[in-house]
């Protein structure tokens, strides 16, 4: 299987995931899911800037839907981002990521958002969207970068590790 | 009157390493030359100091992830160890740094979630232009104390428990500072494996190691 | 609508961007610290006018993350926009854009490569017998030429640039100086681990199982990467607590 990891990570390709887990992981592309940067170039342009001459493409959720199962056979080694939890949601319906791993990154303090870890803060919509995401069959993890601690779902929505 | 310096240095330290120009002043590497100075042990210092450099090497701040600090790590390691005899001095001062180096780095998180209450919390009496300005050099302060406070705690218990073990250390000092490069080289490791592999990257490594191994010979 | 920003404000506001980490926080990351910094040019834009610098200090606030070094780009850009009065929300969409390239560019840059690359090489400086002192400051300055150098091109490429900074970053292309600089760090880490097995103090001294041990240490870091950091660290740490009872137990 090609897709080396699945993560929600609000600022996307950034320095966690291009050197964290870019080198730890040496993937050939990043697959960027998000409805709105499929459509704005000067955007794309930037965090093309940050993926280290990776290649990177954009593609909305439904397209990515059609695509996973080419993407998992290719020999090309994939990173897939969303900025949300939900988009991830979307790409699980019906079962298609059942027994995927999904790794939670950065999502950063806003109104109504709850701290869990210091890297991610949740609002109540967010952990509906995680319940799903373990109802179609994915196993949620958070970690920020491979060498820190892995705080599985339970842990996490109890609110512990608040200090790693 | 020295513990106090040596406070003053590891609280001027930490500051560089995130809150103060990061002229990276604050690598162990430059803080075991400075702290050997200051305790007057300046070969020890050097050698701690690039022996945590080794540990170091591969672990860095990105995108705010916690980070052992290897500042106050260093400071600590060296002060602790002014004085004492018995090859266990620089294993044990080694193993001090790594923990304490943890240990700062949890202080570290603990100061930014202070900092998120400090950097929200608006008095309405105050100017936008003051609080800006006033919240951003609090949270300065705050870390220039952690710092201290860090340091200064380690120190003194480093120094207690130094003097009392250092003796019963079991190995030489070829075989301490074999142990202490074993683990060294797990992050030379992990950096060649960051900078491509070695498959990738074989050719130039192996031409430096060369050049090292002939190095050290001639010199 | 055009200001001129005083060049006294544009000095200050880079000597500012040296405490833009002073107040880092899980809430803003570095929004408090990027409207410290902004503060001298935003005076200089609004003549002093306090009630009029509440609102873009207050937009300056909000949640910025990126390199240190690279966020005088960020700090020169969006003067330059403030300055040519555009919107609140294209200042907003560009810093979010930033943020994420500009973080990654500048960890792969500094944190990952200039920084390990120059230290490997003051380490094998240092085994190779040479003062401590000495390996301190070709450390120091060797880093910080680089350093300073990519803080000051950052922040005048920003304020010249504003938005279209990206397309500047693009050209100079600050990947492909990583990739270089990548080649260089692993000479200068082969030049290390030669010196560490060739030296007096270094392995050579130590006999032949330590070296042995050294080598699986190695070769873990090569196989395993940062998932094997922390074990190590945590196994020399136990070592040691578990050597020291032995000895004093014996």
């Amino acid at each position: 299987m090609s897709i080396v990891l699945f993560r929600v990570d609000e600022r996307l390709l950034h320095g966690q995931v291009v050197i964290g887990w870019g080198n730890q992981l040496r993937p050939d592309r990043y697959l960027v899911v998000d409805e709105k940067l499929t459509v704005s170039g000067w955007e794309q342009d930037l965090y093309r800037l940050g993926a280290a001459g990776t290649e990177v493409q954009f593609v909305t959720p439904r397209v990515a839907r059609e695509k996973l199962d080419f993407w998992r056979l290719d020999a090309t080694r994939s990173i897939l981002l969303t900025k949300e939890i939900s988009a991830m949601g979307c790409l699980a319906e019906g079962g298609l990521l059942a027994g995927e791993k999904v790794n939670l990154g950065g999502i950063h303090h806003g109104p109504g958002r709850a701290e869990f870890l210091t890297y991610l803060h949740l609002t109540e919509d967010d952990i509906s969207e995680l319940e799903k995401l373990e109802a179609e069959g994915v196993e949620v993890t958070a970690r920020d970068l491979p060498d820190t601690h892995r705080v599985n779902m339970k842990t996490l929505l109890k609110g512990k590790w608040k200090y790693s | 009157m020295e513990i106090f310096l040596i406070g003053v240095l590891g609280g001027l330290l930490a500051l560089d390493a995130t809150s103060v120009g990061q002229f990276m002043i604050s690598r162990p590497l430059v803080v075991g030359v400075l702290a050997g100075v200051v305790v007057d042990q300046p070969l020890l210092g050097a050698t701690i100091g690039a022996i945590l450099e080794l540990y170091l090497l591969v672990s860095f701040p990105a995108g705010g992830s916690q980070f052992p600090e290897g500042a106050t790590a260093t400071v600590v390691a060296v002060a602790s160890s002014a004085g004492v005899t018995g090859s266990g001095v620089l294993p044990l001062a080694i193993g001090l740094g790594l923990v304490w180096g943890q240990l700062g780095g949890v202080s570290v998180t603990l100061l930014r979630q202070a900092n998120s209450k400090i950097v929200e919390e608006r008095r309405d009496t105050v100017s936008g232009v003051s609080w800006v300005v006033r919240r951003h050099l609090s949270a300065i302060a705050l870390d220039f104390f952690r710092g201290c406070l860090v340091t200064v705690s380690g120190v003194v218990l480093g120094r207690v428990g130094l003097q009392a073990l250092s003796a019963s250390w079991p190995l030489e000092v070829p075989s301490s500072i074999g142990l202490l490069l074993v683990g060294g080289s797990v992050s030379a490791g992990i950096f060649l494996r960051d900078l491509g592999g070695f498959r990738q990257r074989r050719t130039l490594f192996v031409v430096g190691m060369a050049l090292g191994i002939i190095g050290s010979r001639v010199l | 609508m055009r200001t001129r920003i005083k060049s006294g404000a544009l000095t200050a506001v880079f000597m500012r961007s040296f405490l833009v980490q002073g107040s880092w926080n899980y809430h803003t990351m570095l929004g408090s610290g990027f409207a410290f910094a902004m503060l001298p040019g935003l005076r200089s834009l609004y003549q002093d006018d306090e009630d009029k610098l509440e609102e873009p200090l207050e937009r300056h606030s909000e949640h910025f993350n990126a390199h240190p070094y690279l966020t005088g780009i960020a700090l020169g850009a969006s003067l330059r926009l403030e300055a040519d009065g555009a919107g609140a929300e294209t200042v907003r969409s560009f810093k979010t854009a930033v943020r994420g390239p500009l973080g990654s560019l500048g960890d792969s840059l500094v944190w990952a490569t200039w920084l390990p690359g120059i230290s490997v090489l003051a380490l094998a400086i240092y085994w190779l017998g040479l003062p401590g002192s000495w390996s301190a400051l070709v450390f120091l300055l060797v880093f910080n030429a680089g350093h300073l150098g990519l803080r000051i091109w950052g922040f005048r490429v920003g304020y010249s640039e504003g938005r279209d900074v990206g397309r500047k970053l693009k050209v100079v292309d600050l990947s492909g100086l990583t990739a270089r600089l990548r080649r260089v760090a692993v000479l200068f880490l082969g030049l290390l681990v030669g010196v560490l097995l060739g030296a007096e103090g270094g392995l050579a001294s130590a006999g032949l199982l330590w070296g042995l041990l050294s080598v699986a240490g190695f070769a873990v870091g090569l196989l395993a990467g940062h998932y094997a950091w922390r074990p190590a660290a945590t196994t020399l740490v136990v070592s040691i607590v578990l050597l020291t009872t032995w000895g004093l137990l014996r």
